[in-house]
């Protein structure tokens, strides 16, 4: 077991180079399996680190400034350790079909533009129009089998590509494991890198200027958030976890570093007025990045709080709790509201990403042991849930061609086994159970419930009673979705549409059996986060 | 009791009994896993599996009934959250035993039905799979012994719901209920399959929220969600008392009921649920879904009711099921009379038939002699499950003969269809509570007598109420068989016929099951005083044992002047119930068997009754109000708010207007940087002028 964390989280980045070579010497195929490959030996590692009695922790020097480079998995950090390397495993299999038909699509979008270079002021290009970065509907499809050209120019891309998202999965995994506020900001940073250059390479639409967008604004709120930082290790006199934890800190710096990590996570969660990014990127990012970024990477910003918050600052938790509570309650009606009047897909599911992270705020401002537990549990489900979802558009971009909800309809008759998948996502997603989001939501909502009738508060009563009210929002939203993308009428052209290949429906069929199982049987989780959450709250 | 003995008496062994409960509900999810492979393997063998599980499953209940009937009870639990100490766990006792085998027996018959009904349809595997997932659910719901557990069942039968109604989900025309064009307050009555299943999902949803929240408030209390548990130690009860908690708890438990069971003022999603297969609306009105709320309050009634012992009263509980019961009854029933689709009478029927149960297990509370409201209640379930069954399957019949779901694309089918016409009439019978040959008759009695003598001050409107309903209900039933099988062939049949498809009755597989029914309605109408009896007997002793409720002396069956086989029923109930039953049929003779008044001459003679008419085929207008309040007004405010807020405020304000400003402070910056020595020297001295001032004062 020695190093076993140290190998999760440094070997995608140490192979990730292979990934790069295998992928230009041999395509997408050999590439996302060894980014598989690699994933898988991360997720084994890490699922082994978990599954060990009490806490598994490795430490290792660094430097005498931060202090110690430690790497802690714990009933809090488990849960969402597996589930990033996990779904980063599974989707690195779903990436390649999907990334295939993307390369191909700026392949063409490339050939047409050089074409049109060639050939203006004549009026030849029997297409018109380009397509520019949008999606050329189905033209893609056509565009050179085995063109030599074209090969080299996927390969380039996938080895790149491979390469982006196995940086990507580690410095997300770095940031839950981290146990020094020095190294958790480095992990922090570190993701954002890579997940800047997969939107602005491969994104859709104006894809650099959403990419600088993603960068500008998660970057301000991880500058916040190292002010946090700053405050708190100037004052203690450590960055590490284990001198923070039970120091002693004036009031008013805990106070002004916990509101500072606050909002610079909030951006990161993208709660009510800080969520301007997430529709642009979550839409615009190439989909199994943005079913990566959604449910896993954005839900970290309720890892720090947990464990920056929660965990090391309890006092000002307390008072803060009141105020995530009803942040998180209009996030949640918010992003539910926003995500009715979608007509793409993606940002559709994405506004209903701010709202599930609504969801998590409200679980965390709950003060209860039980509602943090849910809160934690929600985040699972969603990483699930909203997994699916995304992978199903994802499924919809490359067989059918459009994101546009209006032009859609009655695909559960064309693609069963998608329909069937984005139905269970959209299950977990409304928390019905069987489902993992069941579980999640009741206990959250019953810790909020707790502490309300602990403290007698309106207010409390009042946050738990809309709290549920929003969950029938969250219903209606996905239930239209369903019924306009999946039922209803065929619109004639889409009478030729196909269910995808194994590669993209196999991961889909992994997750959504997952969720089903969680939800029967959530103890899998439950039992670390549950006694983490109470020994935290005393 | 040993294990001998227990042979001895006809019961199984313990192990065996807790055995077959957690089967009861186990097998049709399994049936449902198993459908994908047995479909892949042979179309039929799907067909023939359902059958198969469902009557395994049934057999199982059965097997569970000598224990019941001798009112013992069988409660076996394992472990499931252990993190948070919950278990999950079967506990058959009486009423869960005989609500297991109504579910599980019609159920069966309803599969059956199906193979015959669903013939030929492209998915039947995915129907297979919803309907067994169906009946598992509602077992669940049954065999629970905690309300987590319980309400997995429930939202399972939400989801089954879901899926069944929006069977057909293409939204073919055919496929749709209601009249194209029609529109109520501006908004098309006229629905897809699709958006009925929504429909539905939703406002049961909406009933869900309140109950999830009853539910855990009570769990906050104490700490427990096990139905043994919460009736052996009421300490919570009084805590949730002082604090003012325990009514509202309770109403919201029964807001799941509300929902569920389509009781006002979430009853309107049930007419659309009529997209569904006819088998699916049989078993949504007969054996599932609509039966989980009656069930449901039928196994926390007693629970409240016994804390009144303790002195904690939850009175505005039962008035308010009480309530809600009269009131849906009598509003659905007014519509009922005058819609045109047969599926459509049939679930407003449903609906005010459900509402006379939660009026009976209502008043029950409010009285000193509980068992009699809740024995009625609970009896009513059983006979409208057999009658509904019986008729939704007929309709189901007429439907595929006639290819249409207007009443008045039919008429005149009684020579064409004699057997679906017998046993249509046996049901209606019932349904209509024709005195003492239908079970109908009995229960409705029941209730009838409950209320009027429970002695609340309620008593006199809400008995009004359930006569003044069972008037309508008559009338209704009459206008529906004779709609369908009485006068002259409609213009539709009529073309059917000269294009040579002559209206034929259904085959084996489809008049069988609800031929059964039909024939039981009458079999156990014609001993229904004493099967009330007995079961009346099986829950004096259940409720007493389980919860230590007694019952008052009967002082109304000393008072009885009634002579013989009529001994213990009380007259006034009685005179009201066969009156009622005259009046209604005679009303919907007159009209629509004799044909001896015009129905449609009759509503446009008055602008009264034609008001009146239209006020009832618009459904009191209450849908139309739910679709501006709850559909229309917010999307239209998420509109606003998305056009207003997030695309000027947040998109440009914070995005592009940023960066706007950030380039305009650039330029500011850049306008000072002039070169020009003069200008920089200005502004240094101005500096340094206005540093001293700060200075000086």
């Amino acid at each position: 077991m020695e190093y076993a964390l140290l190998q999760a989280v440094f070997l995608p980045l140490l192979l990730s180079p292979l990934a790069y070579v295998v992928g230009r010497r041999a395509g997408a195929g050999p590439a996302a399996w060894v980014t598989f490959g690699i994933l898988l030996y991360g997720t084994a590692l890490v699922v082994l680190a978990a599954a060990q009695d009490g806490t598994y922790e490795e430490r290792y020097p660094w430097t005498e400034m931060f202090g110690e480079f430690g790497l802690l998995m714990d009933g809090l950090a488990a849960p969402f350790a597996i589930m990033i390397y996990a779904i980063s495993a599974i989707l690195a299999l779903y990436s390649r079909p999907y990334m295939e038909h993307k390369f191909r699509q700026m392949y063409a979008g490339r050939r047409r533009a050089a074409v049109l270079e060639l050939e203006a002021g004549g009026g030849a290009a029997g297409g018109g129009g380009a397509a520019g970065d949008g999606e050329g509907e189905g033209g893609a499809h056509g565009a050179a089998g085995a063109d030599p050209e074209f090969d080299r120019y996927a390969r380039s891309q996938s080895g790149l590509y491979f390469a982006l998202f196995l940086v990507f999965a580690m410095g997300m995994l770095g940031t839950i494991l981290a146990t020094n506020l020095i190294e958790f900001y480095v992990f922090f940073e570190v993701m954002l890198i890579p997940g800047f250059f997969l939107v602005a390479f491969w994104g859709d639409g104006p894809r650099r200027r959403i990419a600088l967008m993603f960068l500008f604004w998660t970057h301000v709120g991880a500058v916040v958030l190292l002010l946090g930082f700053l405050a708190l290790g100037l004052s203690v006199g450590s960055f590490d976890f284990a001198d923070i934890k039970g120091a002693d800190i004036p009031p008013d710096v805990a106070f002004l570093a916990a509101v500072a990590i606050a909002l610079g996570l909030g951006v990161k969660l993208a709660a009510f007025m800080f969520h301007v990014w997430l529709p642009w990127v979550h839409g615009a990012a190439p989909t199994p990045i943005s079913a990566l970024l959604s449910p896993v990477m954005i839900g970290i910003g309720a890892y720090g709080i947990f464990r920056l918050i929660v965990e090391f600052l309890p006092a000002q938790y307390g008072e803060l709790s009141v105020w995530f509570h009803v942040w998180g309650l209009a996030t949640m009606i918010y992003g539910g509201a926003m995500a009715l009047m979608q007509d793409d897909l993606k940002r559709m599911l994405a506004y209903s990403s701010v709202s599930q992270m609504g969801y998590l705020l409200f679980g965390i401002g709950t003060h209860s042991a039980l509602g943090l537990a849910g809160a934690e549990m929600m985040y699972v489900t969603h990483a699930l849930g909203k997994g699916l979802l995304f992978m199903a558009a994802g499924v919809i971009i490359v067989q059918v061609g459009t994101r546009s909800i209006s032009k859609l309809g009655g695909l559960a008759g064309r693609m069963p086994i998608t329909a069937v998948c984005a139905v269970i996502g959209a299950l977990t997603i409304m928390g019905v159970p069987p489902t993992s989001g069941f579980m999640g939501e009741w206990i959250m909502f019953y810790g909020a419930l707790e502490t309300a009738v602990a403290e007698d508060s309106a207010l409390r009563y009042a946050t738990f009673g809309l709290g549920l009210v929003a969950t029938a929002l969250t219903m209606s939203y996905m239930l239209w979705m369903l019924k306009r993308v999946f039922f209803g009428k065929t619109p004639a052209g889409l009478s030729g549409v196909r269910e995808a290949g194994w590669h993209m429906t196999a991961p889909m069929m992994v997750l959504a059996g997952f969720t089903v199982v969680l939800g029967i049987y959530p103890d899998i989780f439950l039992e670390g986060i549950v006694p983490y959450m109470s020994g935290v709250l005393g | 009791m040993a294990a001998g003995e227990a042979a001895a008496a006809g019961l199984l062994p313990a192990a065996a009994a807790a055995q077959a409960a957690w089967l009861v509900w186990v097998l049709p999810f399994a049936a449902a896993l198993i459908m994908p492979a047995a479909g892949r393997a042979a179309p039929r063998a799907a067909g023939y599996a359902a059958i198969a599980f469902a009557l395994a499953s049934a057999l199982l209940a059965a097997s569970l009934l000598p224990g019941a009937l001798s009112a013992s009870e069988v409660h076996d639990q394992i472990g499931w959250i252990d993190a948070i100490g919950l278990k999950a766990g079967v506990l058959a006792d009486p009423l869960a035993v005989i609500m297991a085998n109504v579910v599980g027996w019609i159920s069966f018959l309803i599969i059956i039905y199906s193979t015959g009904y669903m013939k030929g349809d492209r998915s039947l595997v995915r129907f297979w799979f919803w309907m067994m997932f169906f009946i598992g659910s509602m077992q669940l719901i049954v065999l629970s012994d905690n309300l987590l557990q319980l309400f997995f069942g429930w939202e399972g039968v939400g989801l089954a719901s879901y899926a069944l109604i929006s069977f057909w989900y293409r939204d073919k025309k055919k496929d749709h209920v209601g009249r194209e064009g029609r529109r109520a307050l501006g908004l098309l009555d006229y629905y897809s399959p699709t958006h009925a299943g929504m429909k539905a999902f939703i406002m049961t949803k909406v009933g869900d929220v309140m109950m999830i929240a009853g539910m855990l408030l009570i769990f906050a209390f104490a700490g427990t969600f096990g139905f043994k548990e919460l009736a052996g130690d009421t300490a919570w009860a009084a805590d949730m008392a002082a604090a003012g908690l325990l009514v509202p708890a309770a109403v919201l438990l029964f807001g799941g009921a509300v929902g569920k069971s389509a009781q006002f003022p979430l009853n309107e999603w049930l007419l659309e649920a009529m997209t569904g297969p006819t088998a699916v609306s049989a078993l949504i009105h007969a054996a599932t879904m609509v039966k989980a709320g009656v069930f449901l309050v039928a196994r926390l009634g007693p629970l409240f009711f016994a804390l009144g012992a303790a002195g904690i009263l939850a009175d505005q509980f039962f008035e308010v099921v009480a309530w809600v019961g009269a009131v849906t009854a009598l509003l659905l029933a007014t519509q009922g009379m005058v819609n045109p689709e047969i599926k459509k009478v049939l679930a407003y029927s449903t609906g005010s038939q459900i509402g006379y149960m939660m009026m009976a297990l209502g008043i029950a509370g409010l009285s000193d002699r509980f068992t009699d409201g809740y024995t009625a209640g609970f009896f009513h379930l059983m006979s409208h499950a057999m009658f509904k069954a019986s008729l939704f399957m007929a309709a189901g019949s007429l439907l595929h003969a006639v290819g249409s779901r207007f009443m008045t694309d039919m008429g005149g089918l009684r020579r064409s269809m004699k057997k679906t016409y017998a046993f249509m009439w046996a049901a209606g019978l019932a349904l209509m509570g024709a005195p003492f040959i239908t079970t109908g008759f009995w229960s409705k009695d029941a209730i009838f007598a409950a209320v009027y003598e429970s002695g609340n001050a309620w008593a006199a409107p809400i008995f009004a109420i359930a006569v003044l309903t069972a008037v309508i209900t008559a009338f209704y039933t009459t206008r529906m068989i004779g709609m369908v099988f009485f006068g002259p062939k409609s213009a539709h049949v009529l073309r059917m016929e000269s294009a040579g498809r002559l209206v034929r009755e259904a085959p084996l597989s489809m008049w069988a099951p609800y031929g059964i029914l039909a024939a039981l309605t009458i079999g156990i109408g014609i001993i229904g005083f004493s099967v009330e009896g007995g079961m009346h007997h099986l829950f004096v002793e259940y409720l007493d044992h389980s919860f230590g409720i007694r019952d008052a002396e009967d002082h109304a069956v000393a008072a009885s002047a009634l002579p013989g086989p009529l001994a213990g029923l009380n007259p006034v109930a009685l005179g009201a119930s066969v009156a009622a039953f005259s009046v209604g049929i005679g009303l919907g003779y007159v009209f629509y068997v004799g044909r001896w008044a015009d129905p449609a001459r009759f509503v446009a003679s008055s602008p009264v009754f034609y008001g009146i008419h239209k006020l009832l085929l618009n459904r009191w207008y209450l849908n139309a109000m739910v679709y501006w309040g709850f559909v229309v007004a917010p999307l239209w405010l998420a509109r606003g708010v998305f056009r207003y807020f997030e695309r000027t405020a947040i998109d440009y304000g914070m995005n592009a207007g940023l960066e706007k400003a950030v380039g305009w402070s650039a330029r500011v910056v850049q306008g000072t940087q002039t070169g020009v020595a003069q200008s920089y020297l200005f502004v240094f001295g101005a500096g340094i002028l206005f540093v001293a001032l700060v200075l000086l004062v």
